[in-house]
C-alpha cells in the first residue's frame, strides 16, 4: 500500500514538473511578445511601416528569400532523395558536410563566403556577370547557403517515411525511375515539400549573419528586415526596430499557420 | 508462360539458391511456405524489384532477367495492397493505363470494364483511405489488371483480410482467373487458400522450392519430411477396397482398419488426416457405434511447442494423434498404455484413383 502510495505520489510529481516546464515556456514567449506589444507606439509603428526604407526592407526580403528558397529546394530534393534511398561508400561523410551549415553559427559562414570571394576562383567569378560582395545576389547566396542544408535535412526525413514499394508498383504499372519520381515519389511528397520549402523560406527571411557578413546593411540597397532591426537599434530608433520585430513574427505566425492547414488536411494511409 | 532457371540470390542471411520453376500459360500458380521461407523475394525477382545474383527469368519465351520491372509487363499485386492516397479509387486503376497516349474513353472504358469485373463501380470517388481491407484488394487488382499483364503476382492476396471476406475473394479470384485466363503466380503460408485455388503447388522453405506438383500430390504424397511438416505431418493411409454404404457414406479399409467416410466419385487410394483432428481417449468411448473408433497402444509421445503429439499403433497402421498439453497431463498416458482412437469424419482427406503415381 505504502510503495503504492509512493509510486502515485512520484508519478504525480513527475507530471507536474514536466507540465510545469511546458507552462513556464509558453509563459515565458507569450510575455516577450505581450511586452512587445505593450511597448508599441501605434502611431509611429504605423509611420516607420511606411516608411521608404522599412518597404524596401519588406520588398528586399520576400524577393531574397522566394529566390533562395526556390534555389535550394531545385538542389535539395534530387539531393535529400539520394541520401535517404541510396547508400553509398562515404555517406555519413557527405551526410555530416551537409549538416555543417546548420550547426556553424552563420556569421562564421557569411566570413567564409567573404573570403572565398577574394581568393582567384572567387574573385573569377564575382562580377561576371553578378557581384556578391555588399550587393543584393550576395544576399540570395548567404540565405541559400543556410537554408538549403536545412531543406536537405528536412526533405530527407520526408523521403524517410515514403515506403519505397509504392515506387516499386509504380514500376511494374510501366513507369520507368524518374517517371515514378514525378509520379509517385514527390505526390507522396507533397506535405513534407510544403512543409519544407515554408520553413525555409521563414528561415531565408530571418537570416541575418551571413547576410550581414557577405552582403552589409546599407539601407535601401542590401537591408533586409533583420538588418533593418540592427540598424534601428543601433540608432536608438526604438519605434522603428519594434515595427519590424512585429512584422517578422506576424511572417512567422503565419508561414506556421499555414504549415498546420496545407499540411494537416492528408494523413498518412 | 514464366521460366525461372537456376535463380539464387544472397540478402544479408537470407538466401533464395537454385530456384527452378516453370509456369503455363493460363496456370494459377500458388507458392507454399512459411514465413520467412522467402515467397516475397522470390515474386519481387520475377517482377524485377531485385536484381538476382545467378540465373535467369524467362517470360513468355523472352529472356528478361536484364529488364527493368516496366518492361516485364507484369501485374504485381504487393502484401498490404500499396494503394496510391493521392489518387482516388478510378484513378488508381487508371494509373498504368496513363502512360503512353491511350484516349481518354478507352482509358474510362477500361476502368469501367475492370470495375464491374470486380464489383467496385460504385467505390470509383472514394479515396482508398476510406475502403475496407477487401474493397482494397479489389482495387489493386483491377489496378493490376489494367494494362493489361502477361502475368499477376499476388503477394498473399487474402492473408490480413477476415476470414469471411478473405473466403469471398478466393472464388472471386478463381472466378477472375478463369475470366481472363491470366497466368497467375500467388504465395500464401495459407494451406486452404492453396489447396483451393492452385491448378499446381510449389512448397518454398528456407529459400528452397521442397516440391512441385497438384495439390493432390502435395497433401498426399508430400515429396519429404519439410512438406510433410509444414502441412501438419498428417496421417497419410494407403486404402484398398471400397464399398459404398449409401447416402454419401463409403468404407474403406487402410491395412486392417476400416474407416467410414464421406465421399461419392472414385475409388479412394488414400486418406489424410491431420493429427489434430484424431482424438485420444484412455476410457472406452460412450455410444453404440463403434465408427472410426481403434483400439491401439501408444508407442511414442513427444511434446510439440504448446502440444503434445503422441503416436499410437492400432492393426497394422501408425497414427499420430495431437492434443493441447493440459489435455495429455490430464490423462496420464505413457508408452505401451492402450487408448482408444476416434477420427474426426468431417476432416478426412480424400485422393482418388485418377491421379495415381
Amino acid at each position: 500500500m505504502r510503495t503504492l502510495l509512493k509510486a502515485i505520489a512520484g508519478e504525480r510529481a513527475f507530471k507536474a514538473a514536466t507540465a510545469g516546464a511546458l507552462a513556464l515556456l509558453s509563459l515565458f514567449f507569450l510575455g516577450i511578445i505581450l511586452s512587445i506589444l505593450s511597448y508599441t507606439n501605434w502611431d509611429a509603428f504605423i509611420e516607420a511601416l511606411l516608411s521608404p526604407e522599412i518597404l524596401f526592407a519588406v520588398r528586399l526580403s520576400f524577393v531574397t528569400a522566394t529566390i533562395a528558397t526556390a534555389l535550394s529546394l531545385l538542389v535539395a530534393v534530387p539531393v535529400a532523395y539520394t541520401i535517404s534511398q541510396h547508400s553509398f561508400k562515404g555517406k555519413d561523410l557527405v551526410d555530416s558536410l551537409l549538416d555543417l551549415p546548420i550547426v556553424v553559427s552563420p556569421v562564421a559562414l557569411g566570413a567564409a563566403l567573404l573570403v572565398f570571394f577574394n581568393t582567384p576562383l572567387g574573385s573569377a567569378i564575382e562580377g561576371r556577370p553578378l557581384s556578391f560582395v555588399f550587393a543584393v545576389p550576395g544576399i540570395v547566396l548567404a540565405q541559400f547557403t543556410i537554408i538549403s542544408a536545412l531543406a536537405v535535412r528536412l526533405l530527407k526525413s520526408t523521403f524517410d517515411n515514403i515506403d519505397t514499394r509504392y515506387e516499386q508498383v509504380g514500376r511494374t504499372l510501366g513507369y520507368s525511375k524518374a517517371e515514378v519520381f514525378f509520379k509517385v515519389t514527390i505526390p507522396l511528397a507533397r506535405n513534407g515539400l510544403i512543409a519544407s520549402a515554408i520553413l525555409t523560406w521563414a528561415r531565408a527571411i530571418g537570416e541575418f549573419g551571413a547576410t550581414v557578413t557577405l552582403a552589409g546593411a546599407t539601407p535601401l540597397k542590401t537591408e533586409t528586415l533583420p538588418a533593418a532591426i540592427a540598424l534601428s537599434l543601433s540608432t536608438a530608433n526604438i519605434e522603428k526596430a519594434i515595427a519590424v520585430v512585429l512584422i517578422l513574427i506576424i511572417i512567422a505566425i503565419a508561414a506556421l499557420m499555414t504549415i498546420r492547414k496545407a499540411v494537416g488536411r492528408r494523413t498518412p494511409i | 508462360m514464366i521460366e525461372i532457371k537456376g535463380l539464387s540470390i544472397q540478402l544479408g542471411d537470407f538466401s533464395l539458391s537454385d530456384i527452378n520453376l516453370e509456369v503455363q500459360d493460363r496456370e494459377y500458380f500458388v507458392i507454399l511456405g512459411p514465413t520467412g521461407a522467402g515467397k516475397t523475394v522470390l515474386i519481387e525477382c520475377i517482377a524485377g524489384l531485385r536484381h538476382i545474383q545467378k540465373g535467369e527469368v524467362w517470360l513468355g519465351g523472352v529472356n528478361v532477367t536484364r529488364l527493368p520491372p516496366e518492361e516485364r509487363g507484369i501485374g504485381y499485386v504487393p502484401q498490404d495492397y500499396v494503394l496510391f492516397p493521392f489518387l482516388n479509387v478510378a484513378q488508381n486503376i487508371a494509373f498504368g493505363l496513363r502512360r503512353g497516349k491511350r484516349p481518354r474513353q478507352e482509358i474510362a472504358d477500361r476502368v469501367d470494364q475492370l470495375s464491374r469485373l470486380l464489383g467496385i463501380s460504385s467505390l470509383l470517388e472514394r479515396s482508398p483511405r476510406s475502403l475496407s481491407g477487401g474493397e482494397k484488394q479489389r482495387v489493386a487488382l483491377a489496378r493490376a489488371l489494367a494494362p493489361s499483364p502477361r502475368l499477376l503476382l499476388l503477394d498473399e492476396p487474402l492473408s490480413s483480410l477476415d476470414q469471411q471476406t478473405s473466403k469471398r475473394l478466393r472464388l472471386e479470384l478463381r472466378r477472375i482467373h478463369q475470366d481472363t485466363g491470366i497466368a497467375t503466380v500467388h504465395i500464401t503460408h495459407n494451406q486452404a487458400e492453396a489447396e483451393e485455388l492452385a491448378g499446381r503447388i510449389a512448397v518454398i522453405n528456407r529459400g528452397r522450392i521442397e516440391q512441385v506438383g497438384s495439390p493432390a500430390d502435395v497433401f498426399f504424397y508430400p515429396g519429404n519430411q519439410a512438406v510433410s511438416d509444414f502441412i501438419g505431418a498428417p496421417n497419410i493411409l494407403e486404402c484398398h477396397c471400397c464399398e459404398k454404404l449409401g447416402k454419401g457414406l463409403v468404407e474403406v479399409k487402410c491395412g486392417d482398419l476400416s474407416i467410414v467416410l464421406p465421399h461419392d466419385g472414385r475409388p479412394v487410394r488414400r486418406i489424410a488426416l491431420s493429427p489434430r483432428d484424431v482424438y485420444v481417449s484412455d476410457v472406452e468411448p460412450p455410444g453404440p457405434h463403434d465408427v472410426n473408433r481403434f483400439k491401439g497402444i501408444v508407442t511414442g509421445i513427444r511434446l510439440f511447442g504448446a502440444s503434445v503429439r503422441v503416436e499410437v499403433s492400432a492393426g497394422s497402421e501408425r497414427l499420430l494423434a495431437e492434443m493441447p498439453y493440459d489435455v495429455y497431463e490430464d490423462m496420464d498416458l505413457d508408452i505401451g498404455k492402450e487408448v482408444y482412437l476416434i477420427l474426426k469424419l468431417r476432416r478426412i482427406r480424400v485422393h482418388e484413383d485418377k491421379a495415381a503415381r
